[in-house]
């Protein structure tokens, strides 16, 4: 009894489960994949899942790696994928992980799923934007109303984010040179986001590097645009006793590098817990199917796939809502930082 | 110990987060329902808030992981 609850929590823990083998022989002798890989299905993979008729399920994609050999001589190799890196000797399999022979890897500047991902969402974000600006350089929208479903949807997103998102909390004159960046943003994340609904495809957002690499962005975009008062906020609090500021500096200079952590966790932790909530879910089928019998997996299904369905939709809206949040937080703290200070009501505030 | 410490921590947190995440929602409706007008306003400075909330949430999230994976 004891074994079963653990075995429970243990594929609701992310782990893939250890029951996988009984699954991976049932169905497919020859595979080595278990029919329910939580981790394997969130990861970072080094082929690009398709349709199984095409490939057998899996495009490869090519490896870069810089790596150190035994004497330190710095090399370059590049294959088209892992198999092929494996094939000419040089690496070898250690635990799914590809690894020199003898030396060690530098720097690993292999394309992954999500790379490619990332890549297609932002293609995606930047064919469209351009697009549809060439139709308002014709005038559609501007002398005339704009024309089809396609530009009014695109113009309701590009109204609400330029209006209720920039303009609202970046101040004055400073506004529309922000849009673009949060505007690319927005369609990026939830382009990323949308593409993770999709069967066969991958999350680029439930990984961690892609949403550090966009927060480090925001980070950038967000310390250059402040002004000498956001900087004197942070190193020489104005209006307050000098041991005081001894205490808020520290707390401010940590408060820089804390905003877009939370933003870059914020993002991650939301895609990941949608995936693997709705895995864990279908996963009991299999859980109940090996432990009560083949009937209690087919009563189990009718329950965990309706409320599949329901996760879906719950998952759509916030694949939309996570990029609105994360377009809205940098709108937010690009507004505090860019923020010109009047600093006669400023002493009075404080002195208040 | 990892493990268990990672579910008691997880469940606090999932307290905390769902108090301030429901005080929210409590006092964004009930101006709603006091000034319509604003509900616009309003439901922007909730979801901003929420995510605040739900920010720190995550980060006591990520440490339980880390618990369940190098915790012993």
């Amino acid at each position: 009894m004891f074994q079963t609850i653990r075995r429970l929590f243990l594929t609701l823990l992310f782990l893939s489960i250890s029951t996988s083998h009984l699954f991976a022989a049932d169905a497919n002798s020859e595979s080595e994949e278990p029919v329910i890989d939580v981790m394997g299905t969130v990861a970072d993979h080094d082929y690009f899942k398709v349709p199984k008729f095409i490939n057998g399920g899996k495009i490869y994609l090519p490896r870069l790696i810089f790596w150190e050999d035994a004497e330190g001589a710095s090399q370059f190799s590049a294959f088209l994928s892992s198999k092929k890196a494996i094939e000419s000797g040089l690496f070898e399999d250690v635990d799914h992980v590809l690894t020199p022979v003898s030396g060690s890897i530098k720097l690993d500047m292999s394309i992954t799923s999500h790379l490619v991902y990332f890549w297609m969402s932002m293609l995606f974000a930047v064919m469209l934007t351009i697009a549809m600006s060439n139709r308002y350089k014709k005038g559609f929208g501007r002398d005339v109303e704009p024309k089809g479903a396609f530009q009014n949807l695109f113009e309701v997103f590009f109204v609400f984010i330029r209006d209720e998102v920039v303009r609202a909390n970046i101040e004055g004159h400073k506004a529309d040179k922000y849009v673009p960046y949060l505007f690319t943003v927005f369609m990026g994340i939830a382009f990323m986001n949308l593409f993770g609904l999709l069967p066969w495809a991958a999350t680029a957002t439930a990984d961690l590097t892609v949403t550090a690499t966009l927060a480090v962005i925001s980070f950038f975009v967000i310390q250059f645009s402040g002004t000498k008062d956001h900087w004197e906020h942070v190193f020489w609090f104005p209006g307050v006793p000098t041991p005081i500021r001894l205490i808020l500096t520290p707390v401010e200079i940590l408060g820089l590098f804390t905003k877009p952590f939370a933003l870059a966790i914020r993002l991650f932790a939301n895609m990941l817990s949608g995936k693997i909530m709705i895995i864990s879910i279908l996963g009991l089928i299999f859980i109940f199917a090996d432990f009560f019998g083949t009937v209690a997996g087919y009563s189990v299904s009718i329950f965990s796939v309706s409320l599949t369905v329901v996760l879906y939709a719950l998952k759509t809206f916030v694949a939309l809502l996570q990029a609105y949040i994360f377009t809205l937080l940098t709108a937010v703290f690009i507004g505090m930082a860019a923020e010109e200070h009047h600093h006669e009501e400023h002493a009075a505030d404080h002195a208040a | 110990m990892g493990l268990l410490a990672a579910g008691i921590g997880a469940g606090i947190v999932a307290i905390g987060a769902g108090i301030g995440i429901g005080m929210i929602g409590k006092a964004a409706t009930e101006s709603i329902a006091r000034q319509p007008e604003a509900s616009g306003d309003i439901r922007g400075a909730m979801i901003l808030t929420a995510a605040f909330i739900e920010g720190v949430a995550l980060f006591c999230a990520v440490i339980c992981i880390l618990l369940v994976f190098f915790g012993g």
